[in-house]
C-alpha cells in the first residue's frame, strides 16, 4: 500500500466533485429528468418540422410541349408562397395514373385549352397556382400576338418598417426557450444541491467528512461537481436543440440563434454559481428533507419571479422593467439573454450585469460559506440564520 | 505521544471542559470514561477540529494537530454517519481517498478492510440496506482504511452484539500492537478495564482520575473493606468511629475507612457480633472507581 499523501485543496475539491458526479449520474431522477428535457427538445423540433412542412408544397404534373407552363407554375407558386414541384408527364393517360397514384397533387393538360385533373377536388392553393400560371401565359401570349413582346412592368419596392421582426422573433423565441430551460435546470440542480447538503446532515456523515476537509472544500466540490453535470446537460440540450433546428431548417438565422444559445449557456454558469450557493447555504440550516421546502421557498420564488420577468421582457425588451432587472444579480441570468437576443443591448450593459453578478456570487459565497460552516454540525432541528452568523466557525 | 493539554470549552454559559489534559503513548489504549454530558465527545471533537477550544491544544508527536495531521487520524464519531445510498466498497474507498490514498491504493485498502470486517459479500450493497451492526462495521472500516497513525473513536462499542464487541476489540488491539495510540470512549467499563492500558475519568469538565487501572486502584486501595458477618445486626458497624457503611446486605458489609482508622478495630467489632466468614481489603472494580470519582467533588489530578 502506498503511503497517504497530502491532497491539497484542489485535490479534495476534485474528489468531492467526482463523488457528486458519479453518484448523481447513476441517480434515477437525474437520468429521467435528462431524458425528459431531451425528449421535449426533440419533440418540439419535430413539431416545428411537421407544422412548417404541411400544405406548403405542391407537386403538379404537366403535359405540355411549349415548355412555358412549368416555369410559369413555379413563378406563380413563389408568388403565393407555395413550393411548387413540376413533374413532366407524357400524355393524358400518364397524367391520370400519376394523379391516381398520388404522385402529383394535380395534372394540367394542354396549356392552350387547359384542363386540371385532380383526384377529388382542387384545393385553393392548387387552383390558384394553376389558374394564375395559365392566365399569365395566356396574357403574355395574347400580348405577343399583338406585337408586344417586352413588357416593362414596374417592380414593387418593399419598405419594411421592422426589417428584422421575423428574425428577432426567432431569436427571442430561442431566448425564451433557452431561459425556460435555464430556469428548469437551475431549479433542478438547486434541488440536487440542497438535497445533497441535507442528506449529509441527516445521515450525520458530515461529521466524518469535516474531520478530513474544510466546509468550503465540501461546498465547492459539491457545487462544482453538480455544476459540471448541469453544464454538460445544458450544452447537450443546446447542441441537440440548435443542431436539430438547423438540420431541419426550422430557423432562418442560424448564426444569431447559435449566439443566443451560447449566451444562455454562459448565463447558466453565472446563474448556477449564484443559486447553487444560496440553495446549499439555505439547505445547511435544516437537518431533515421535510424542512427543505420552507428554507428554499424564498430562493425558489426569486427564480420564478425572474423567469416571469424574463418572459415579459421578451415582449418588451427595451422597456424599463427589462432594462433595470437585467442588471440585478439573480434576475439578470433570466432577463439579459432575452435582451441580448432582441439585440437592444450595448456591450457595456452586458459587462455591467456580469460584473454585478460576479460581485453578488462572491458575496454569497463569502457570507454563505460562514453560515454553511457554522450550521453544518448542528444536526438537530433548524438553525436560525442569525445564529449561524454569530456561531463560531470550524 | 498524543497529548491533550489544558482543553477548555464553554458553549454559552455552559462550561463543558475545564482544563482537560491527558497523554496517550503510541501503542497504548486509552479508555475515556465519564457520565453522559461529561465532555468526552467535545474533547474528541476538539481533537478532530470539529470544535474550537477556548484554550488548550492537542498535539501529536509534539506538533499541534492541523488539518494535514488530522488526515492521518482514524475517527469514528459518536453519531455514526455514512452516505446511506452509497455502496459499501465505494464508500470505504472514498474515505480512504479523503485521507490521502491514491485511487488504486484506496480501492485495495477498502477491499481488504471490508473483507477483514466480514462484509466481503456486502461490498456492492448500499449502506442503508445493511443491519445497524454491519453499518457499524462499515463505519469502523472507514476509520481504519487509511492506515491511520492515531485512532480516536467515540463510543465504538455501543450497539454491538457480544461477537461484534469481540471482533472490534480484536481489531483495536491489533492496531495498538502496531504502535497506534487508540483513544476510545465507552460506558462499558468492564471492556475498558479489560482492554485499556490507561483510563481517564471525566466529570464536570475535568479529569477526576487518570492512569492505569492499577494506579487508580492503588489510590483507592486501603479504603474499602469487605466484612461478611452472617449473624450481625444490620447496624453493627454504624457506630464505629471513622467508618462509613457503603452497603450492607444480610451481613455482607462494605465499609469505607477514613484515613488513620485501624482496620483491626473493625475486625474486633465484627468478631463481637459472632462468626466472621470474610474479612479483606476490597479491590475496587473500575465501575466502583468510576462511581467514586464521579461522585466526589472535583479535585486536581496529576495526569
Amino acid at each position: 500500500m502506498s503511503e497517504p499523501r497530502d491532497l491539497g485543496s484542489a485535490g479534495i475539491v476534485r474528489l468531492v466533485a467526482g463523488r457528486e458526479i458519479s453518484t448523481r449520474i447513476r441517480d434515477k431522477s437525474f437520468i429521467i429528468s435528462s431524458l425528459v428535457i431531451i425528449l421535449l427538445i426533440v419533440g418540439s423540433i419535430g413539431f416545428q418540422v411537421a407544422v412548417s412542412s404541411g400544405g406548403a408544397q405542391l407537386r403538379i404534373g404537366i403535359v405540355d410541349d411549349s415548355g412555358a407552363l412549368g416555369p410559369a407554375l413555379q413563378a406563380q407558386g413563389e408568388a403565393v408562397a407555395v413550393d411548387v414541384t413540376v413533374v413532366g408527364l407524357d400524355d393524358e393517360a400518364g397524367a391520370r395514373s400519376a394523379v391516381e397514384d398520388g404522385d402529383v397533387d394535380g395534372a394540367v393538360l394542354d396549356a392552350a385549352d387547359p384542363q386540371l385533373i385532380v383526384e377529388e377536388s382542387a384545393d385553393g392553393s392548387l387552383l390558384a397556382v394553376v389558374q394564375g400560371a395559365v392566365s399569365q401565359l395566356a396574357v403574355s401570349e395574347q400580348l405577343a400576338r399583338a406585337g408586344i413582346t417586352h413588357l416593362d412592368v414596374p417592380e414593387v419596392a418593399v419598405t419594411p418598417m421592422e426589417p428584422d421582426a421575423e428574425q428577432n422573433g426567432q431569436r427571442i423565441g430561442a431566448a425564451i426557450i433557452g431561459v425556460s430551460l435555464l430556469y428548469g435546470l437551475l431549479i433542478l440542480f438547486g434541488q440536487f444541491i440542497a438535497q445533497g447538503v441535507v442528506e449529509e446532515k441527516s445521515s450525520r456523515v458530515v461529521e466524518l467528512l469535516l474531520a478530513t476537509l474544510r466546509p468550503w472544500q465540501l461546498l465547492a466540490g459539491k457545487v462544482i461537481g453538480l455544476g459540471v453535470l448541469g453544464l454538460g446537460q445544458i450544452v447537450v440540450v443546446m447542441v441537440i436543440g440548435v443542431g436539430g433546428a438547423l438540420a431541419f431548417d426550422v430557423i432562418d438565422v442560424p448564426g444569431d440563434v447559435v449566439g443566443t444559445a451560447v449566451s444562455v449557456v454562459a448565463w447558466f454558469v453565472l446563474g448556477y454559481a449564484f443559486y447553487a450557493a444560496i440553495f446549499a447555504v439555505a439547505a445547511s440550516l435544516v437537518s431533515r428533507q421535510e424542512d427543505l421546502g420552507t428554507v428554499l421557498m424564498p430562493t425558489t420564488l426569486l427564480l420564478v419571479g425572474s423567469l416571469v420577468i424574463g418572459i415579459r421582457a421578451a415582449g418588451d425588451p427595451g422597456g424599463t422593467l427589462a432594462r433595470v432587472t437585467s442588471y440585478i444579480p439573480g434576475l439578470s441570468p433570466m432577463v439579459m439573454p432575452v435582451r441580448q437576443a432582441a439585440g437592444q443591448v450595448a456591450a457595456w450593459e452586458i459587462a455591467l450585469a456580469v460584473v454585478l453578478m460576479l460581485a453578488a456570487i462572491a458575496l454569497v459565497v463569502r457570507l454563505g460559506g460562514r453560515v454553511y460552516s457554522a450550521a453544518l454540525l448542528r444536526t438537530s432541528g433548524k438553525t436560525k440564520l442569525k445564529d449561524a452568523f454569530r456561531a463560531e466557525r470550524i | 505521544m498524543l497529548e491533550f493539554d489544558g482543553l477548555r470549552k464553554s458553549f454559552g454559559d455552559n462550561r463543558v471542559l475545564d482544563g482537560v489534559g491527558f497523554t496517550v503513548a503510541p501503542g497504548s489504549m486509552f479508555g475515556f470514561c465519564g457520565s453522559n454530558g461529561a465532555g468526552k465527545t467535545t474533547t474528541m471533537r476538539i481533537a478532530m477540529g470539529l470544535v474550537r477550544p477556548d484554550a488548550g491544544e492537542v498535539r501529536w508527536q509534539g506538533h499541534l494537530l492541523d488539518a494535514g495531521a488530522r488526515r492521518r487520524i482514524g475517527y469514528m464519531p459518536e453519531e455514526r454517519g455514512l452516505y446511506p445510498k452509497m455502496k459499501v466498497g465505494e464508500q470505504v474507498a472514498y474515505f480512504a481517498r479523503l485521507h490521502g490514498l491514491r485511487a488504486a491504493a484506496a480501492a485495495r485498502a477498502a477491499e481488504e478492510w471490508v473483507g477483514r470486517l466480514g462484509l466481503g459479500e456486502r461490498r456492492g450493497d448500499a449502506v442503508e440496506k445493511l443491519s445497524l451492526g454491519n453499518q457499524q462495521r462499515v463505519q469502523l472500516a472507514a476509520a481504519l482504511v487509511s492506515r491511520p497513525e492515531v485512532l480516536i473513536l467515540d463510543e465504538p462499542f455501543s450497539g454491538l452484539d457480544p461477537i461484534g464487541v469481540d471482533s472490534l476489540a480484536e481489531a483495536l488491539l491489533s492496531q495498538a500492537r502496531e504502535g497506534v495510540p487508540v483513544v476510545f470512549s465507552s460506558h462499558q467499563l468492564d471492556l475498558v478495564e479489560r482492554l485499556c492500558d490507561s483510563v481517564g475519568i471525566l466529570a464536570r469538565g475535568r479529569m477526576v482520575a487518570a492512569g492505569t487501572v492499577d494506579e487508580l486502584r492503588r489510590r483507592e486501595a486501603g479504603r474499602l473493606l469487605r466484612v461478611v458477618v452472617p449473624d450481625a445486626q444490620p447496624s453493627w458497624a454504624a457506630q464505629l468511629a471513622g467508618v462509613r457503611v457503603v452497603s450492607e446486605q444480610a451481613g455482607d458489609t462494605l465499609v469505607e475507612l477514613a484515613a488513620g482508622t485501624d482496620d483491626q478495630t473493625v475486625l474486633a467489632a465484627a468478631l463481637r457480633t459472632g462468626r466472621v466468614t470474610h474479612f479483606a481489603w476490597r479491590q475496587p472494580t473500575l465501575v466502583e472507581l468510576f462511581r467514586e470519582a464521579v461522585a466526589a467533588p472535583p479535585r486536581e489530578v496529576a495526569a
